[in-house]
């Protein structure tokens, strides 16, 4: 099942019939198609390298006011299909703003919020929403495999990169590949919390991208917790975990490294110098508690790898840049 | 010749009177059906937070045809395409049935409330609204019962006095 069977019935009828002439008319675009952006009151706009706005008949055009204007309805009532017409069921996910569908396509809510004693509650009503087309890359992780593991055994790696440039879907084949033991690494059990479920995908506890044999998953768990109900329960050899980055996951990683059990995550930067201004993760270099840095970049379009590092050394083991392509 | 147009008078509106004292029945199976659904849905979304589509699925599947053919369809109808939100497919699938069910226009109209805030807010007002809806079922039934032990074998001596009296007047 292709991306557009699992997003496009969760839009209303008016917009999705114009995203459906969209992919019969310009299908070029549409395999490259990253994001899809309702906004109230403004033009249907996808992303996908270059911004661009949707016409009522499918023609992509540059002009806002030729595209199919987005109504505050059209948002609300999207986010009500996505909820299977019961928004009771997605509490949790107003609360943290995005939902994830089957296929594990990821989808950005904004809008008015409701805030209780302080901190946020709900989204109350939302009023923009991004749906993130999540691609699965199999094979993409082969080429670094030899960077990344010594004697088969996986390094504990931190993978950075800016938004959209490919992280998770990074992250995702690489978890993939130890699991199975790919490219002749010793398999490994893997153990990955994906607290936003956007690295397995799951749809109702079931991971819909393929994050390989040997993996469990526990999805929607906070970090911390996660880590330790896997530790104690699941006995994996390798901890994965998404994006890391606020302050408590430091002291989570060190704590996971006293263990023995290997790590890999991805962080948020724009590159090593980047990496070493964010206090929380300058800390896990500087004490050489990551023995391998991946980069990537949107340089050469997205999935731009910039090189791989020696976290303890910091010497480049890998500084050609390239674009990580499936070779098959 | 006589004899047999008097027989045919009366056995139509014997007929009639068991049909109709039949519906009255028919409509307290109906309530006390839906108070049963009703019930088991509050189940589903108070303690699974199970989405509607799955739950009415679930449910209908457990129930009398006729109560079964309405849930059913309401959930085919939340389970498709055609973008309607689940008070657009409630209304929807309530008009489609209004002619098949044996229930009066004030069960229509709880049934038509019951839409409004369908899928629409949080798991806790949810279950409010459907315990109301419960509730405002139960109260229906009672009424239809009793309404069954009066009526009931009035409405067929009814049909029989009737049949006869016809007769009787043009014999």
């Amino acid at each position: 099942m292709g991306y557009a069977e699992q997003v496009l019935p969760f839009l209303v009828p008016r917009i999705r019939w114009a995203l459906e002439k969209f992919r019969r008319v310009a299908p070029e675009k549409w395999v490259k198609l990253e994001e899809i952006r309702l906004r109230a009151e403004q033009p249907l706009q996808v992303e996908g390298g270059q911004s661009l706005f949707v016409r009522a008949d499918g023609v992509p055009t540059t002009r806002p006011d030729q595209a199919l204007k987005v109504e505050a309805p059209d948002v609300l009532r999207t986010v009500q299909l996505m909820g299977g017409n019961s928004l009771y069921t997605l509490e949790e996910e107003l609360k943290e703003g995005f939902i994830t569908l089957a296929g594990g396509h990821r989808v950005g809510l904004a809008g008015e919020c409701l805030v209780g004693r302080g901190s946020l509650l709900r989204l109350k009503r939302v009023t923009s929403i991004n749906i993130r087309i999540a691609r699965q890359l199999k094979g993409i992780s082969l080429q670094l495999l030899p960077f990344l593991t010594r004697d088969g055994r996986p390094l504990r790696t931190i993978i950075i990169s800016p938004p959209q440039a490919g992280k998770t879907t990074l992250l995702r084949d690489l978890i993939r590949s130890f699991s199975n033991g790919e490219a002749g690494s010793a398999p490994v059990k893997v153990g990955l919390v994906d607290e936003r479920g956007e690295v397995a995908g799951s749809y109702r506890g079931v991971p819909q991208l393929d994050v390989g044999m040997r993996t469990d998953v526990l999805t929607g768990c906070p970090k911390r917790e996660g880590v330790f109900l896997l530790l104690r329960s699941m006995g994996p050899q390798l901890i994965a975990t998404d994006e890391i980055g606020r302050p408590g996951d430091l002291d989570l990683i060190e704590e996971i490294l006293n263990t023995g059990v290997g790590f890999i995550t991805t962080a948020h930067a724009w590159d090593t110098k980047d990496l070493a201004l964010r206090p929380s993760l300058q800390r896990l270099c500087a004490q050489g508690l990551v023995e391998r840095v991946v980069v990537l970049s949107r340089r050469l379009g997205p999935g731009t790898l910039e090189g791989v590092w020696n976290g303890r050394t910091k010497e480049a083991l890998l500084s050609q840049v390239q674009r990580l392509e499936v070779k098959g | 010749m006589k004899m047999i147009g008097a027989f045919l008078v009366i056995a139509a509106s014997t007929m009639a009177g068991w049909v109709y004292s039949t519906l009255l029945k028919k409509r307290l199976h109906l309530l006390n059906a839906l108070v049963q659904c009703f019930q088991w849905l509050e189940t589903e979304v108070g303690y699974g937070s199970v989405p509607l589509g799955e739950a009415f699925m679930r449910i209908s599947a457990r129930l009398p045809k006729e109560v079964h053919v309405l849930l059913s369809s309401f959930a085919a109808e939340l389970n498709g395409t055609a973008g309607l939100t689940a008070d657009e497919a409630w209304q929807k699938i309530l008009t489609q049935n209004r002619e098949g069910l044996a229930l009066k226009a004030e069960d229509w109209a709880l049934l038509t409330d019951f839409g409004w805030t369908l899928g629409t807010t949080d798991r806790e007002h949810q279950v409010s609204a459907i315990r109301q809806t419960i509730a405002r079922l139960r109260h229906q039934a009672t009424e239809a019962e009793e309404e069954c032990e009066k009526n009931e074998r009035l409405y067929r001596y009814l049909g029989i006095a009737a049949g006869t009296l016809v007769v009787l007047l043009f014999y």
